[in-house]
């Protein structure tokens, strides 16, 4: 391998008669005058003379070439290989012309590789293209994990991708971006995996139901298999946990409403009038009811008419309570927005978000176990403002009541993470949840408070968050509007971006401000799989089997079935097994089975038979 | 400027319009009377086919195949003040790693062994450079024979060539093929033969005054494949102890050349077939065996320049071998 052409500081190229170059494959020059330069290949080509890209007719044909082939002479070994490569640092001056390039050793390429030691960072994937360099590397950094190649599970063979989680006090927030079937979600999974292995508090907004770990790949090799069963909970909103409604303050419980459908600023108001501290679900309730019943009622003289006519005292009592309030709020609360405040809270309440509380959740956290909180988008969008709110302050009460020499109850720092973040902080227009997730993107470095943010358009994230992404790892992108966005925010190449839409599921660039360049890798293979890899195909396939199977079961001791014979046997059939067909389903069936092959059919001038086979 | 001179396209005009006169003769030959005519008094047309995969490995076995091509740069400007660089290269299928090559040089003003033309004799200066190229290709096919002992060496050129321009050497090369049954063939890109041409014009009854080359009235007569086989008494090489034939070894329609030994007579056709067969079809009708071997000889004048500017002294270059033309840069 030798540079050859002309080179400049950044870039060379190089050539080579054997050995083909990878792309994002490191190399080491050897200027004779500058010593060693360390480059990445960036580009890589391969040419024969002799089999020039011709249009115009003159292509040695095959038949050619294997004659020669028959003569010994093999046109192919007349080919050479030409790589460009952009140097990591630049040079002083352009790199000599001529000088021999050669594979680096591990410990050459260790600082650029590896910035962790394996067992305090998340073991992520391996480092694509690094095999060569791997061979004398320290077996801290040997065997750590398992890669999926053309579905078949390998060995590790390149250098492994460590990512270092204490870099992130310096530069906070992950983004993972990546089209749908990118391995998005997977990265996301085996990006959990580790932060359980660490024990790092974690809370996962899961709008698919799809992180449960409990699944444990069949794939992995047995002695290799991590059990992570109690290194996370599942909890589901409204099932599992909720809002406990006396813990509300007015903010709370207007940002709560305002996720359920936007508030206008006269319910707003509402709200600041009739919500009083420890107010229970049923004690507001009743006041905003009653409220309304007053202001339906249109006037004073109406309301004191129905006190006078009450049929109870209880009555009586309550139409003057209802009295009270309407003298009370009529003039500052809207009948219009009474009613509105009154439909979103019911809403929210039949979702059973204010039937529990968030214990469990605090709970989990101090025990620095992954918190999965599950639901659909829009109460998740709801729940978490809440939730975020309430955990980011208490963290950060607990940070400046050290600061200020106060005392306040422990709080660990944790990390936020959702898929389809785009839905939780959505450029353009404003959700409750965008506010609580830009204030941490912005501040939460300070508290310990760190985002991990997957989606899949990035250009629907907000923009303030997606500048805070200090670390982003970028899968297959094909839109256009994407690459540009991803293209923007990170230090990618135009090179790369060029590759973007063409990368394997489960390659990714992984653009780290702590390493200063872009790292092509592939995510390791996940130690638990999703609940929902199962092909929807496949499940018609074994359903309707397993239906045929069941039917086939019923009737096997009845066959040969007579075709005139279809009442007595459905009758039979109805009292051994209580299940009841009428005639024409019951011949259908048959006839479907007769065509999977499982019957025959016989046909007689009367009627068909049905038999075994 | 970029309008062309009216008389410049007026020449051309005329150009062509006494290049269709002269040549309406040809274009209007039967195509099938020709055909006859070359089989009643050329030779025979015949068609051949690719040489198989067995005959192939034969072949390699037997030594593969010898290709011999040279090149030659000049720098300088006109005579003597020139320097002429050649280069030869014999180079084996089988033996990749082992090209053969030869070089000398020739210049006016380096005289080896007296034989300086008596006077600036135009001619006699071009027969010695004829030589010096001839004599290196001879030279590398030798040692490629003696060294790689081939199946077969394949010449770029008309083995007369060799006959004329380097006697001595020739007849050497000539013996020691014939004496180690090594066969010796010569590939002709570009006839300039006039055989049949001359045989038309001799027969009175056609009426044809004019001297038409082979090139000309062999051009898309014949079928991919085709070969005539001349016979030796319509060739002057005959002579000088050769045989020849034509055929069109690709679609393109032109038709090339080749040579063998006399005594090696009963290969020709199979030599016609191994060309065939390492000819690409859509090609130039080349021997892409030809073709590689002559990329390989070939050296830039880039590259000549460069090594003359490193090894030849900076005033000697200047005084002797830059010409006023060199230094033109508009």
């Amino acid at each position: 391998m030798k540079v050859v052409g002309i080179t400049t500081q950044q870039e060379v190229y190089v050539g080579s008669k054997d050995r083909n170059f990878r792309i994002n494959e490191f190399l080491i020059i050897s200027d004779p005058y500058q010593g060693d330069l360390m480059g990445e290949i960036v580009e890589a080509k391969t040419y024969n003379k002799y089999i020039p890209l011709s249009i115009h007719g003159e292509l040695a044909d095959s038949s050619v070439i294997e004659s020669l082939k028959a003569l010994g002479y093999n046109i192919e070994e007349d080919t050479i290989y030409i790589g460009k490569i952009r140097l990591l640092n630049e040079a002083l001056y352009p790199v000599e012309t001529g000088c021999d390039v050669r594979i680096p050793t591990f410990d050459e390429v260790k600082d650029i590789m590896i910035n962790s030691p394996a067992d305090e960072g998340l073991i992520l994937g391996v480092i694509k293209n690094t095999d060569q360099m791997a061979k004398d590397m320290d077996e801290e950094y040997k065997n750590l994990l398992y890669t999926f190649e053309e579905g078949e599970l390998k060995k590790q063979r390149d250098i492994p991708y460590i990512f270092n989680i204490r870099s992130m006090h310096q530069y906070p927030h992950i983004g993972v971006f990546g089209g749908s079937g990118s391995g998005k979600s997977f990265g996301l999974r085996v990006v959990l995996e580790e932060l359980m292995k660490l024990n790092i508090p974690t809370i996962v907004l899961d709008p698919h139901f799809e992180m449960d770990f409990s699944q444990r790949g069949d794939y992995m090799p047995k002695e290799e298999e991590i059990d992570y069963r109690d290194k996370f909970k599942c909890l589901q909103v409204g099932f599992h946990v909720g809002v406990r409604f006396e813990d509300l303050s007015p903010q709370d419980l207007k940002n709560l409403l305002d996720a359920s459908s936007p508030l206008t600023d006269a319910m707003n108001n509402v709200v600041d009038i009739l919500f009083k501290r420890n107010d229970s679900y049923n004690s507001f309730y009743n006041r905003l009811k009653m409220l309304a019943e007053a202001q339906e009622e249109g006037s004073l003289d109406r309301i004191q008419l129905r006190i006078d006519s009450a049929d109870s005292n209880l009555e009586r009592e309550g139409w003057l309570k209802r009295k009270e309030l309407f003298l009370t709020y009529d003039k500052t609360c809207p009948y219009n927005s009474v009613r509105g405040i009154i439909w979103r809270l019911n809403r929210l309440y039949n979702e059973g978000i204010f039937s529990k509380d968030i214990r469990e959740i605090e709970d989990g956290l101090n025990m620095g176990k992954l918190i999965v909180i599950q639901g659909n988008t829009r109460i998740l969008q709801v729940f978490s403002t809440y939730l975020l709110n309430n955990l980011y302050h208490r963290r950060r009460d607990y940070k400046d009541a050290l600061y200020k020499k106060t005392t306040a109850e422990y709080f660990p720092p944790f990390i936020v993470v959702t898929d389809e973040a785009h839905n939780f902080a959505p450029k353009g227009y404003d959700s409750p949840s965008k506010s609580i997730l830009k204030e941490i993107s912005q501040e939460g470095r300070k508290y310990g408070t760190f985002l991990i943010l997957a989606t899949q358009r990035p250009t629907l994230l907000d923009e303030t968050i997606t500048a805070q992404l200090n670390t982003k790892f970028i899968f297959r992108t094909v839109r256009a509007s994407d690459i540009q966005t991803i293209q923007e925010e990170t230090d990618i190449t135009v090179e790369e971006a060029r590759r973007l839409p063409y990368l394997r599921t489960g390659d990714v660039f992984i653009s780290e401000a702590l390493m200063g360049r872009t790292i092509f890798a592939r995510i390791r293979a996940a130690h638990t799989t999703s609940p929902h890899t199962e092909n929807p195909f496949d499940e018609l396939k074994n359903i309707s089997k397993a239906e045929d199977e069941k039917f086939m079961q019923i009737i096997k001791n009845k066959l040969p079935i007579n075709g005139d014979d279809f009442i007595n046997v459905i009758k039979e059939i109805e009292r051994d097994t209580g299940i009841t067909y009428t005639v024409n389903i019951f011949e259908e069936k048959l006839e479907d089975l007769v065509t999977k092959g499982l019957i025959k059919k016989e046909k007689t001038p009367f009627f068909n038979i049905y038999k075994e086979i | 400027m970029y309008t062309i001179a009216n008389e410049l396209k007026d020449k051309i005009v005329y150009l062509n319009k006494v290049l269709s006169e002269k040549y309406s003769q040809v274009l209007s030959l039967d195509e099938m009377f020709l055909r006859e005519f070359i089989e009643e008094n050329v030779g025979p047309i015949r068609k051949v086919n690719k040489l198989t995969e067995e005959e192939l490995a034969y072949y390699y076995q037997k030594g593969g195949i010898l290709g011999v091509d040279g090149s030659r740069n000049r720098v300088g400007g006109a005579y003597p003040h020139f320097v002429e660089i050649y280069q030869g290269l014999a180079k084996s299928t089988i033996y990749k790693d082992k090209p053969i090559y030869k070089a000398d040089f020739y210049s006016p003003l380096y005289d080896e062994k007296g034989e300086f033309p008596i006077e600036d004799s135009i001619e006699e200066e071009e027969s010695i450079r004829n030589r010096k190229l001839s004599t290196i290709e001879i030279e590398a096919a030798l040692e490629g024979i003696r060294q790689l002992k081939p199946y077969a060496v394949i010449m770029d050129g008309s083995l007369i060539r060799y006959d004329i321009e380097s006697f001595t050497r020739w007849m050497e090369l000539r013996r020691e093929c014939e004496e180690k049954d090594i066969i010796l063939v010569g590939v002709i890109k570009d006839i300039k033969t006039s055989i049949i041409g001359e045989l038309l014009k001799e027969d009175k009854e056609l009426n044809i005054e004019e001297c038409f080359h082979d090139r000309e009235l062999l051009y898309g007569m014949l079928e991919y494949g085709e070969m005539i086989s001349i016979h030796g008494e319509v060739t002057k090489k005959a002579k000088e102890g050769f045989s020849s034939l034509f055929m069109r070894s690709s679609k393109a329609p032109t038709v090339i050349g080749m040579d063998i030994l006399d005594s090696q007579k009963k290969y020709l056709e199979e030599m016609a077939r191994l060309v065939l067969t390492l000819t690409p079809e859509d090609g130039r009708g080349v021997p892409l065996w030809i073709d590689i071997v002559d990329s390989e000889v070939k050296i830039s004048d880039k590259m000549i320049r460069g090594l003359l500017e490193s090894y030849l002294d900076r005033q000697i270059l200047e005084m002797l071998f830059i010409s006023e033309r060199d230094k033109r840069t508009l």
